[in-house]
């Protein structure tokens, strides 16, 4: 589903990502680990094309990004699902309007738009606040937003840049449960994270980033002692 | 198509509730696009005003060519007849012997006496031409001034119209190159402010190319909203303009009255019709040319 090949992304002098290969299946969920700067927030923005390669190829459903047409890369943002870092809600638009902008750029008519924001904000149980703003929310509220907007089309691919940071316990392992709730459907799940304990708890798939390149890749595993104390921030 | 009409009814409504929500910027926009609009309006009836004067002066430009006595008067018909087809003349008129005694007599009563001196008519026949363009008047009277077996003498104030084309010139040339600098000044200037808007919303653009809108989605709204900043500043400039016109023309034309200050109804609806358009434009083609760079993501 998502390959990347000696992929290498450089800003200026800094090395983001340095030779990555890898391979995510269909349907996977993977914790992309590292400390801040280690390349986890690249790699997502290379898989959404948000940045091209400097060297090597990014194939997502196996076709290369590099080499989208304009149509063919808003094909394939249609295909994902992201949440940013810093969620990246439209601050003058509601809850609703913020989740509801990926059916509308689809052309989707307003009563489809209506029951499918309606049940995702059920679902991540903002139901109650779709019609607030997202300064009137908590940094927990605005990223069930975010994460609702990830899906409500339906993506096959969700990318989440560090969704539980800054959460507190409780909270990150709601919004933690339902990327997995999202990942049982099938949508191939990706979360860059630093936050140990939820990695560690859930033993998923595990790909370790150091300074822009990949130090381990453990298939059902957790990050082990020292390694983690790398991580723990 | 069905898609078609809901994304279109999607993209007004997105247009007006960008603007209604960016209100602030919206209302900077269109109040700096009014005054650059009511600028450049101004000016353009300033120029046209400045261009009147001088048609007006280029009128006074006369020329007078004395027939001999022994002109034949086909000769002359067919001149006058050719003279009246010609551009930049308005009126040729012909003055007769008698038609010129008549003239004199009339002017100079007192002095009747001395005429009863002579025993014929001592004054020539003449054509007098009134001209429109004080340009074709040295060429004009060169031409006449070659005829010497139908004209004696022309007399043509050439130090005068000169000056007048002159003025006329530097008029022209100021006044244009005034518009086009002011012209380029207002569309950089409301290019500029709604840039700024854009600017401010450029995270939106991002955010709406990353959950796959194409770029005519995103480009939609703010087309439409830069239309309507536009079109607003430029209705707010035309009604300034004929509310100026209807208050502030009668009283400059009572006080300085030589001031031929377009007065009538079509030339303010013109410049209204002006302002309209240059905002609908100057609005949508900003908004389109500003969202572009921001297309790239």
């Amino acid at each position: 589903m998502i390959v990347l090949q000696s992929v290498t992304k450089t800003y200026g002098e800094v090395r983001a990502v340095a030779d990555v290969t890898l391979a995510i299946s269909r349907g996977e969920f993977v914790f992309l680990m590292g400390t801040n700067g280690a390349g986890k927030t690249t790699l997502l923005r290379l898989i959404s094309r948000e940045e091209e390669p400097d060297a090597g190829v990014v194939l997502v459903g196996g076709v290369s990004t590099t080499e989208m047409s304009s149509t063919a890369l808003t094909r394939l943002r249609r295909r994902l699902g992201v949440v940013f870092q810093d969620t990246r809600l439209l601050p003058n638009a509601t809850v609703s309007e913020n989740v509801a902008l990926p059916l509308r750029v689809r052309g989707k008519r307003r009563a489809e738009v209506e029951y499918r924001v309606s049940a995702v904000l059920e679902r991540v149980n903002l139901a109650d606040k779709e019609a607030r703003f997202p300064y009137e929310l908590s940094g927990g509220e605005q990223r069930k937003v975010a994460i609702a907007r990830a899906v409500v089309a339906g993506p096959d691919i969700l990318l989440c840049d560090e969704p539980t940071e800054s959460l507190s316990a409780e909270r990150a392992d709601d919004i933690v449960d339902l990327l997995l709730d999202i990942n049982a459907e099938g949508v191939t799940t990706l979360v860059a994270t630093h936050d140990l304990g939820t990695v560690n708890r859930l033993r998923r798939r595990v790909i370790c980033m150091d300074d822009g390149e990949v130090q381990s890749d453990t298939p059902i595993g957790s990050v082990e002692w020292p390694q983690a104390t790398n991580y723990s921030s | 198509m069905l898609a078609s009409f809901h994304t279109t009814r999607y993209l007004v409504g997105s247009a007006l509730t960008g603007l209604w929500r960016n209100r602030t910027m919206t209302g900077g926009a269109v109040v700096t696009t009014a005054i650059m609009l009511i600028t450049l309006a101004g000016f353009l009836a300033i120029n046209d005003t400045l261009n009147q004067m001088v048609t007006e002066l280029g009128r006074k430009s006369n020329l007078i060519a004395y027939i001999r006595d022994d002109a034949r008067p086909t000769h002359v018909t067919a001149l006058i007849k050719d003279l009246r087809s010609r551009t930049g003349v308005r009126e040729v008129r012909f003055v007769s012997k008698d038609d010129a005694l008549a003239i004199f007599e009339s002017r100079f009563v007192d002095q009747r006496d001395i005429l009863d001196v002579l025993q014929s008519n001592p004054l020539p026949a003449s054509v007098e031409l009134h001209l429109n363009d004080p340009a074709v008047v040295p060429g004009l009277a060169q031409e006449l001034q070659a005829m010497t077996s139908l004209f004696d003498d022309v007399v043509v104030p050439l130090d005068i119209v000169e000056e007048i084309i002159g003025i006329s010139n530097l008029a022209r040339v100021a006044g244009t190159a005034i518009i086009i600098s002011l012209t380029g000044v207002t569309l950089f200037v409301i290019v500029n402010t709604i840039r700024i808007a854009v600017f401010a919303r450029r995270q939106e653009i991002e955010i709406m190319k990353l959950v796959g809108a194409t770029d005519w989605f995103v480009r939609g709204p703010f087309v439409a909203e830069g239309a309507v900043i536009g079109t607003s500043g430029g209705g707010i400039a035309a009604i300034v303009l004929v509310a100026l016109y209807a208050q502030v023309t009668p009283a400059v034309t009572r006080i300085v009255s030589f001031l031929p200050v377009s007065t009538d109804a079509e030339f303010v609806r013109n410049l209204a019709v002006f302002t309209l358009l240059v905002g609908l434009v100057v609005g949508s083609l900003g908004s389109y040319f500003s969202v572009r760079r921001y297309l790239s993501v």
